[in-house]
C-alpha cells in the first residue's frame, strides 16, 4: 500500500475501489454507507435497463442500479460474489451493483488525473477523474450523476 | 445570541397559538356566543403578542398591536359598545396582525399602508373614548396625587384564582384612599399585614401573588402597593426587591394562622402583623412624600420580560430592556404594569397538560413499528412454512403477537393524528379575503373541526380545501344584489365540514350559491374542445367537467380563481393521496364538493397478488369485486383488446403483467384472476393478475425517497418475506392502458435511454 506523503499540501482522501467487469473504479469512502451481498431485487417496471429494482434495506427502499449498465457496459450477471455498495448521492440512497470489492486507498489529489477526451459520452459523465496508482488504473464515479433527475410524471 | 434566538422560536410558536386564539374569540363575538371572557381572552391573545415583541424590539408588530390592543381594552371595559361593525373590523385587524408576525418572522412583507389604515381604523374606534385614556396617558396632570406609584386593590375573587389568565391575575383599580380610609373601623377581626419582600424571596421562585392568595383563603382581603422605594430605571436593579404590600384582612382565624401562609418565605421577608385597621393615612401620607419626585416611567414600562428570564423581578414591577417607555405604552399603564408578571408562571391547569414532541420522534417511532409489523409477518410466514400446528402455543403466541402489533400500531398512529382545526383555522381568513376581493359577502360556518386525521394527511388538506373554498365564493356564492334578487339573505354561507365515513377522512364544502350552470358548463368544455360536441352527457357528468384540465368558467380573470388551474389542480393532488373528490349540484340552491382521503398515508389495506413472477399489492379501496373469468364472458374487441362481460356491462380487461411490462404476451385471462376496479373518475377496469395471495394492511413505503415516482406504482411495501412489493396506481394502469397501443414486445428497448 502506498503511504500518503504527509510533506505533501494535498489531502489525504480514502476511497473503495471495486471491479466492474475487468476494470477498476472507486467511489469516496464517505458516501458509502455499506456494502452488502447480493440478493434479488423487485424489479421496477417503466425504468431504465439499468434500475435492477428496489430491494428491502431494513425498512428502506432502496434502488438498486446496475453500474456497469449505467456506465454503457453489458448488463451484470449477479454471481454469489456480486455486492451492492450502498453509497449515498445527494440526497437519496442508492446501491450499486458490482462484481467486487477491491480495497480500500488513500490517495492525495496530484494523483488524480482528468478524464482522457475519449469517445464514449458516458464515461466522461460518469467518471470524475483517473487516479493511477501502482500501475492500476482507477476511475473515480461521480456518485451525484448517476441518479435520473427526479421528475414528475407526464400527464 | 443563539439562545435568544431559540426564545424567538418559541415567541413565534406562541404567536402561531395566541393568533389562532384571537381568531377565534373574535369569531365567536362575531357568531354572537361569547361570553364576558372572550374578549378577555382576545385582549390577552394581542397583549401577550406586544408583550413578546416588546422584548425582541419589534416595532412595527408592537405599535400596531398596541393601537389594536388600545381598542380592545375600551371594548372589554364597556367604554365602547360591541357591534356587529366592530368585530368585522376586529378581525381585519387580527389579518393584519398576523402579517406583522409573519414579517417579523422574516416570512413575507407586511402592506405598510394597509396597516397604517387599519391602524387609523382602529383608532378612530376609539376615539370616543379618548378622553379617559388620554388621561391615564398623562397622570400627573389629571391625578396628581397618584404620581409615582399605582396602589392597587386586589378583590381576592376576581383574578386571584385564574392562573391561565396570562399575566392578568391582577385585576387593576384606582382605588380612593379617602374610602377605604373612612372604612377603617377598629375591628377585632381585622388584621393589617404588611409585607416586604427581600428579593431573595423572588430568587427562591416564592411570589407575592401567592402569598397574598393564601392570605385571601382566610378571609377577604384588601392589599395596597407602596411602590414608592421604586428607584429610577437608570438606578433600578432588575432582581432586587423594591416593593412592600399593605393588607388588610378579615378574618375570624388567629395570628399564628396568618404567619402559617408565611411559613416558607420565613426570614425571605419582612413581616409585620397588626391587630386593626391599617394606619393607611400614614402610608398615603408617607407616600405623598416620597412619590412626588419619582418619575412614572419604570411602572408604566412595557411589559417586556423575556417568558425565560432568570429570575422573576419583583412581582407588579415591569422591567424593560433598555428601551424607553414609548408614550404610547405609557397610554396603557394600568393594564401594563400588573401585567408584568413573568410568563414561566404560566402553569397548564390540570388535565391540560401537554407535552410538545418533535414530530420526527413520532415519525421515527411510527417507521419502527412498521418494521415491527413487517417483522411479526415475516415471523408468522417462516412458523406457517415449518408446518407447526394452529393450536400450538408458538402459533398461539404468535397471534397475541400480531394483535398486539396492530394494537401498538393504532396507538402510535393516533399519538399523530390531528384535529383538522390546524387547516380549518386558517380558512376564515381566506373567506374574508376572498370575499372582499369578489365583492361578495360570505360566512364561512365550519362542522367537525375536531375530526382527527393522520398528520400526513393533514399537511396535504390545506391546498385542496383552499381551492375549495375560494371556487365556492368566487363561482359559487352570487354577489348581495344578485341574492337579493332571488330572495336569498345577501351573505352567502359556505360550511366546511369534516366527517369520517368508512376508515376515510370525508371533507365537505357547501355553498347555498347559484349552482352549476350546466349549460354554460357544457358550451365552454365544448368551445375550448374538451369534449365532443356531439357528446350526450348527464348531469352528473357534466357537472364533473369542470374538474377537466384547463376548464374556467370565469367571466373574467380575477386574482382569486379563473386560470383554469382550481379545480384541475385539486383533483390531481387529491388522486395522488389516494382520495377522490366528486360534485353535487343543485340549480338555484348551491353545490357541495365532497373530498375523501384515507386517514393515514403511512398503511394501507391491500390485495397482494402474483403477477408475471412479481408480487403486488392492490388498494383494496379500488377494488369492487375479484373473480375467476369464463371463456364466454371474454369477448376479443379490437385486433388485440378484449372486453369482459360483468352483468350486462362491458370492462376492458387490462393485463397488469403487460402494462407494466413484466411480460410480453399476456396468458388467457382465464388462467388467472379478475379483479374489478374502480378507478377516480368512476371508470372500471378488469385486472388481471395470476394469482391472489390475500388482503393484508401494508405499510407504505416511498419510492420517491430514494429514487423517483414510477409511472403505475403507487408507492413500495415490505411483504412478510422481506422483499420489497409494489403497490399498484390503478389509476395510471388503466391510464397506461388507454393511452395507446401495448408497447413494443421487447422491453429493453423501452428501457434503454
Amino acid at each position: 500500500m502506498t503511504e500518503p506523503n504527509t510533506t505533501s499540501s494535498a489531502e489525504t482522501r480514502e476511497l473503495i475501489s471495486f471491479r466492474v467487469g475487468e476494470q477498476e473504479y472507486c467511489v469516496d469512502i464517505m458516501a458509502v454507507r455499506e456494502i452488502r451481498g447480493w440478493s434479488p431485487a423487485t424489479t421496477l417496471p417503466q425504468s431504465p435497463a439499468y434500475m435492477r429494482g428496489v430491494i428491502n434495506l431494513r425498512g428502506a427502499v432502496l434502488p438498486i442500479m446496475d453500474l456497469a449498465c449505467r456506465i454503457g457496459m453489458p448488463t451484470t450477471e449477479p454471481s454469489v460474489r456480486s455486492v451492492f455498495i450502498v453509497v449515498q448521492a445527494g440526497d437519496r440512497t442508492v446501491g450499486l451493483l458490482v462484481d467486487a470489492v477491491s480495497d480500500i486507498l488513500s490517495i492525495t489529489d496530484d494523483l488524480c488525473q482528468p478524464t482522457p477526451d475519449i469517445a464514449c459520452e458516458n464515461v466522461r459523465h460518469f467518471v470524475r477523474n483517473i487516479i493511477s496508482l501502482e500501475g492500476r488504473m482507477i476511475s473515480e464515479i461521480s456518485l451525484d450523476r448517476l441518479l435520473p433527475e427526479r421528475e414528475a410524471l407526464a400527464a | 445570541m443563539d439562545e435568544l434566538e431559540a426564545i424567538k422560536v418559541t415567541f413565534f410558536q406562541e404567536c402561531e397559538e395566541l393568533l389562532a386564539d384571537l381568531e377565534g374569540g373574535l369569531l365567536a363575538m362575531q357568531d354572537g356566543n361569547d361570553d364576558g371572557d372572550t374578549v378577555n381572552a382576545v385582549f390577552r391573545a394581542v397583549h401577550s403578542i406586544k408583550g413578546g415583541a416588546g422584548a425582541f424590539g419589534l416595532e412595527p408588530l408592537v405599535r400596531f398591536a398596541h393601537v389594536f390592543e388600545t381598542l380592545l381594552d375600551a371594548l372589554r371595559s364597556n367604554e365602547i359598545p360591541g357591534t356587529a361593525d366592530l368585530t368585522a373590523v376586529l378581525l381585519r385587524a387580527s389579518d393584519v396582525l398576523a402579517d406583522h408576525v409573519s414579517a417579523a418572522r422574516g416570512l413575507g412583507m407586511v402592506d405598510m399602508d394597509a396597516s397604517a389604515a387599519m391602524a387609523a381604523e382602529l383608532k378612530a374606534w376609539t376615539d370616543p373614548s379618548a378622553a379617559p385614556i388620554a388621561a391615564a396617558a398623562a397622570p400627573a396632570e389629571a391625578e396628581p396625587e397618584f404620581e409615582g406609584f399605582t396602589p392597587i386593590v386586589i378583590g381576592a375573587d376576581d383574578g386571584m384564582d385564574d392562573d391561565d389568565d396570562l399575566g392578568f391575575d391582577f385585576q387593576p383599580m384606582t382605588i380612593s384612599l379617602d374610602a377605604q380610609a373612612a372604612d377603617v373601623a377598629v375591628l377585632d377581626n381585622v388584621w393589617t399585614v404588611s409585607i416586604r419582600p427581600k428579593s431573595d424571596l423572588y430568587r427562591k421562585a416564592n411570589e407575592t401573588g401567592l402569598l397574598l392568595r393564601e392570605l385571601a383563603r382566610l378571609g377577604p382581603i384588601q392589599a395596597t402597593l407602596d411602590d414608592s422605594a421604586l428607584p429610577t430605571l437608570e438606578f433600578l436593579d432588575a432582581e432586587a426587591a423594591y416593593v412592600t404590600w399593605s393588607v388588610r384582612l378579615e378574618t375570624e382565624q388567629g395570628e399564628e394562622a396568618i404567619r402559617e401562609v408565611f411559613e416558607f418565605v420565613d426570614g425571605d421577608c419582612e413581616l409585620e402583623i397588626t391587630r386593626g385597621a391599617a394606619p393607611v393615612a400614614d402610608v398615603l401620607a408617607s407616600l405623598m412624600d416620597v412619590a412626588l419626585p419619582e418619575p412614572a416611567t419604570p411602572v408604566e414600562a412595557p411589559i417586556a420580560v423575556a417568558p425565560v428570564a432568570e429570575a422573576p423581578p419583583p412581582a407588579p414591577v415591569a422591567v424593560s430592556a433598555p428601551v424607553p417607555a414609548t408614550p404610547p405604552v405609557a397610554a396603557n399603564a394600568p393594564a401594563a404594569a400588573p401585567a408584568a408578571k413573568p410568563a414561566q408562571i404560566e402553569v397548564p391547569g390540570p388535565g391540560q397538560s401537554v407535552i410538545r414532541v418533535d414530530p420526527e420522534r413520532i415519525d421515527r417511532l411510527i417507521d419502527l413499528v412498521g418494521e415491527l409489523v413487517i417483522n411479526q409477518a415475516m415471523l408468522a410466514q417462516r412458523v406457517g412454512e415449518y408446518g407447526i400446528a394452529p393450536s400450538s402455543n408458538l402459533a398461539m403466541g404468535l397471534d397475541e403477537l400480531e394483535q398486539l402489533t396492530r394494537e401498538i400500531q393504532d396507538s402510535v398512529m393516533a399519538i399523530r393524528a390531528q384535529p383538522v382545526k390546524s387547516v380549518f383555522q386558517r380558512m376564515p381568513r381566506l373567506v374574508r379575503e376572498v370575499a372582499n376581493m369578489t365583492g361578495k359577502q360570505a360566512r364561512l360556518v365550519m362542522d367537525g373541526e375536531n375530526t382527527e386525521v393522520d398528520k400526513t394527511v393533514i399537511e396535504r388538506l390545506a391546498d385542496p380545501i383552499t381551492h375549495m373554498l375560494r371556487n365556492a365564493i368566487d363561482h359559487g356564492l352570487e354577489s348581495p344584489e344578485e341574492r337579493k334578487a332571488a330572495g336569498k339573505n345577501p351573505e352567502g354561507v359556505v360550511r366546511l365540514a369534516a366527517l369520517h365515513r368508512s376508515g376515510r377522512i370525508v371533507i365537505e364544502v357547501q355553498d347555498d350559491g347559484k349552482g352549476i350552470n350546466r349549460e354554460r358548463v357544457l358550451s365552454i368544455a365544448v368551445k375550448k374542445g374538451l369534449i365532443s360536441p356531439d357528446l350526450t352527457l348527464t348531469d352528473e357528468e357534466i357537472d364533473n367537467l369542470i374538474f377537466l384540465p384547463g376548464f374556467s368558467t370565469a367571466d373574467k380573470i380575477s386574482d382569486v380563481s379563473g386560470r383554469g388551474v382550481g379545480m384541475d389542480v385539486v383533483k390531481r393532488s387529491v388522486q395522488a393521496l389516494g382520495g377522490r373528490i366528486s360534485i353535487a349540484s343543485r340549480p338555484g340552491l348551491g353545490s357541495t364538493f365532497t373530498l375523501s382521503l384515507p386517514l393515514t398515508l403511512a398503511v394501507l389495506d391491500g390485495m397482494v397478488v402474483d403477477v408475471a413472477g412479481e408480487t403486488l399489492v392492490i388498494p383494496l379501496a379500488c377494488i369492487v369485486e375479484s373473480l375467476r373469468p369464463k371463456a364466454e364472458e371474454i369477448r376479443p374487441l379490437g385486433p388485440t383488446g378484449s372486453v369482459l362481460a360483468v352483468r350486462d356491462s362491458f370492462v376492458p380487461l387490462i393485463d397488469v403483467g403487460l402494462t407494466l411490462n413484466y411480460r410480453d404476451r399476456s396468458p388467457p385471462p382465464t388462467e388467472g384472476v379478475v379483479l374489478l376496479v374502480e378507478g377516480e373518475d368512476g371508470s372500471r377496469a378488469a385486472l388481471v393478475a395470476d394469482a391472489i395471495h390475500g388482503q393484508r394492511q401494508v405499510v407504505i413505503k416511498s419510492l420517491e425517497q430514494n429514487y423517483q415516482q414510477v409511472e403505475g406504482v403507487a408507492a413500495a411495501t415490505i411483504l412478510g418475506d422481506g422483499r420489497v412489493a409494489l403497490i399498484l396506481d390503478v389509476d395510471a394502469v388503466i391510464n397506461l392502458r388507454r393511452r395507446g397501443p401495448p408497447p413494443p414486445a421487447d422491453p429493453t428497448l423501452i428501457a434503454a435511454e
